[in-house]
């Protein structure tokens, strides 16, 4: 039944039109749709299609990525209020941008996509100290960091991810907690995230998103 | 063939007989290196930038000098007062001015850039530039676009916020300021001493936006650009984004002369599209500067030269280069640049 809107949905927001987005939404709602059903079978559909057109070498832009997540998270949050009974979370992830990197684009794609994924997301900020970093997985049970870079220093340097491998370590929280990294440097370079020790990067957004919830999956729950 | 650097360009750009294909090397940070001081400090000083530049280039040998001090400089004649800086790389903006949208209609363009106190050092950064380099070596500014100017000003995310979901009227009455201002930055800087300006606009790439929305939005803000300050001694450039889907196009509608491609646009493709008309500059990619072997980098030079040295209008240049990168790699790009971008049988003919 709402395979015609997935393709409409789809059209809007790879057109980077949000009005039309949330018109085609309220169809879907008006022909009978649940609210679980708009989250789970047309926004989360609709990002893999996404995903997977990227993969194919299609030629999607930053502009696409924002509306993409700022699509899904102002529908997923809508929705969710509606839902008949509050979803299972996923798994929880802080995320920043690393010390000295006031580039925030890149998280904020990250976080809309993955609220409607089911993931919590802390964010914290811009600037954010590697022991910021780990202290807050701690105090929030994360499971997953997230760290965004867009400027090689702030990406390969002591203060990045590299300080936060480091705290893991000291801490003995290797074993319950995963780094992501993400932003320009990783792209030009895709070793890059293995040379700052972290455990996954994505190339993109909306794929960060996907690979976040592969890593709390992997993860046991903390006690 | 003994040419001076400018000469150089000049030939490139208009397909006349050059010994080589001009080199930019884009260091930045590295200057501060040079002099020994750290970034903060070095910064502080248009004296110490246009050392810094007149050390660097002419211990590696390519063929530009830099005006810029570092992006946020633009936010500072707008308002800025807190630039973050490091050790280890480029200063980035801190305070955005534009923290509300209430916030557009106080944005002061001054009056007069060159009499603004955030303009001075680089001011007399291009007095010394000119006064030991003038008229042999390219002096290059770095212009931030009327529509990737608020960037710079309210933030990435923000900016993009605005641009693609409006208020419409907050995002044209912000671009009406940030076009004001660009053309006077442009003025000041051409009236200093600068020969290149280095038109900065990822907006202007379909990597950051549709095609449809490149063309009924910034595009228009290209030609309105353009318009107001010419096309002479402007470069094209989207950043790290690709422009070989949009080049065909701001040729023909705008007419700029030069494209500094991204490291993942076809150089061969740029220099098809470009037909002969226009000179295209193919760009290392720097991060992996870092890390490479200095083999490494000559391949990678001798690949960029194969595409891009025949049929001439072509410029080797890097991106913006990290700090990180060892100084033997900047060497052996500058040294294989040189040699595989020869017209006068170097090792590429």
């Amino acid at each position: 039944m709402l395979d015609s809107y997935i393709a409409a949905y789809n059209d809007a927001v790879f057109d980077t039109d949000r009005d039309e987005a949330l018109r085609v939404v309220q169809r879907a709602l008006d022909d009978g749709a649940s609210p679980e059903d708009i989250v789970f079978r047309l926004v989360v559909p609709a990002m893999d299609q996404m995903i997977k057109a990227i993969s194919e070498d299609f030629d999607a832009n930053l502009a696409q990525h924002f509306m993409t997540a700022q699509i899904a998270n102002e529908v997923t949050e809508s929705m969710l209020r509606r839902f008949t009974a509050p979803p299972q979370a996923l798994g929880r992830i802080v995320m920043g941008t690393a010390r000295g990197d006031m580039h925030s684009l890149g998280k904020r794609i990250v976080m809309g996509c993955l609220k409607a994924q089911m993931v919590e997301c802390v964010d914290l900020g811009v600037n954010v100290a590697p022991d910021r970093f780990v202290d807050e997985a701690v105090a929030q049970r994360a499971s997953v960091i997230g760290i965004s870079a867009m400027m090689s220093h702030t990406a390969r340097g002591p203060d990045g991810c590299l300080g936060v491998r480091r705290l893991l370590q000291e801490r003995g929280l290797e074993h319950r907690i995963r780094i992501i990294v993400g932003g320009a440097p990783y792209r030009f370079d895709p070793d890059l995230y293995r040379v700052v020790q972290a455990d996954a990067w994505a190339e993109d957004g909306i794929t960060a998103g996907k690979v976040i919830a592969g890593l709390l999956t992997e993860l046991p729950p903390w006690p | 063939m003994a040419m001076t650097a400018l000469q150089r360009l000049a030939a490139a750009a208009t397909r006349r007989p050059a010994d080589r294909a001009p080199i930019f090397c884009n260091l930045f940070d590295q200057g501060a290196r040079e002099l020994g001081m750290p970034l903060r400090e070095y910064y502080s000083r248009g004296a110490h930038v246009a050392e810094g530049q007149l050390r660097l280039r002419e211990k590696f040998g390519y063929d530009n000098l830099w005006s810029l001090f570092y992006v946020g400089k633009e936010a500072e004649l707008l308002g800025c007062n807190r630039i973050c800086f490091a050790d280890d790389g480029p200063p980035n903006v801190e305070h955005f001015v534009i923290d509300d949208l209430d916030d557009i209609a106080s944005l002061e363009v001054p009056a007069d850039i060159t009499r603004h106190p955030a303009f001075e050092q680089p001011a007399e950064c291009l007095r010394l530039l000119r006064q030991h380099a003038g008229g042999t070596y390219p002096i290059c500014a770095y212009i931030t676009s009327t529509m990737s100017l608020p960037a710079l000003l309210m933030g990435m995310e923000r900016w993009m916020s605005l641009l693609l979901m409006g208020p419409v009227d907050a995002r044209d009455a912000l671009l009406a300021r940030c076009h004001e201002f660009f053309v006077k930055e442009v003025e000041a800087y051409r009236a200093a001493g600068a020969d290149v300006i280095l038109y900065a606009n990822p907006f202007g790439s379909t990597d950051t936006v549709s095609m449809k929305f490149f063309l009924s939005h910034a595009l228009p803000w290209i030609e309105r650009d353009l318009r107001a300050i010419g096309t002479d001694g402007v470069v094209y450039y989207c950043g790290t984004s690709r422009i070989n889907r949009v080049l065909d196009i701001v040729l023909d509608t705008v007419g700029i002369r030069t494209y500094y491609l991204s490291p993942f646009d076809s150089i061969a493709d740029a220099k098809e599209i470009a037909g002969g008309r226009a000179l295209t500059c193919g760009v290392i990619n720097d991060a992996r500067m870092i890390d490479w072997t200095e083999d490494e980098v000559v391949a990678e030079v001798r690949r960029m030269t194969d595409a891009g040295m025949p049929g001439g209008r072509f410029l080797i240049g890097t991106g913006v280069m990290p700090l990180a990168i060892p100084e033997a790699n900047i060497r052996a790009f500058v040294t294989a640049a040189r040699d595989f971008g020869s017209h006068d049988g170097g090792a590429h003919a």
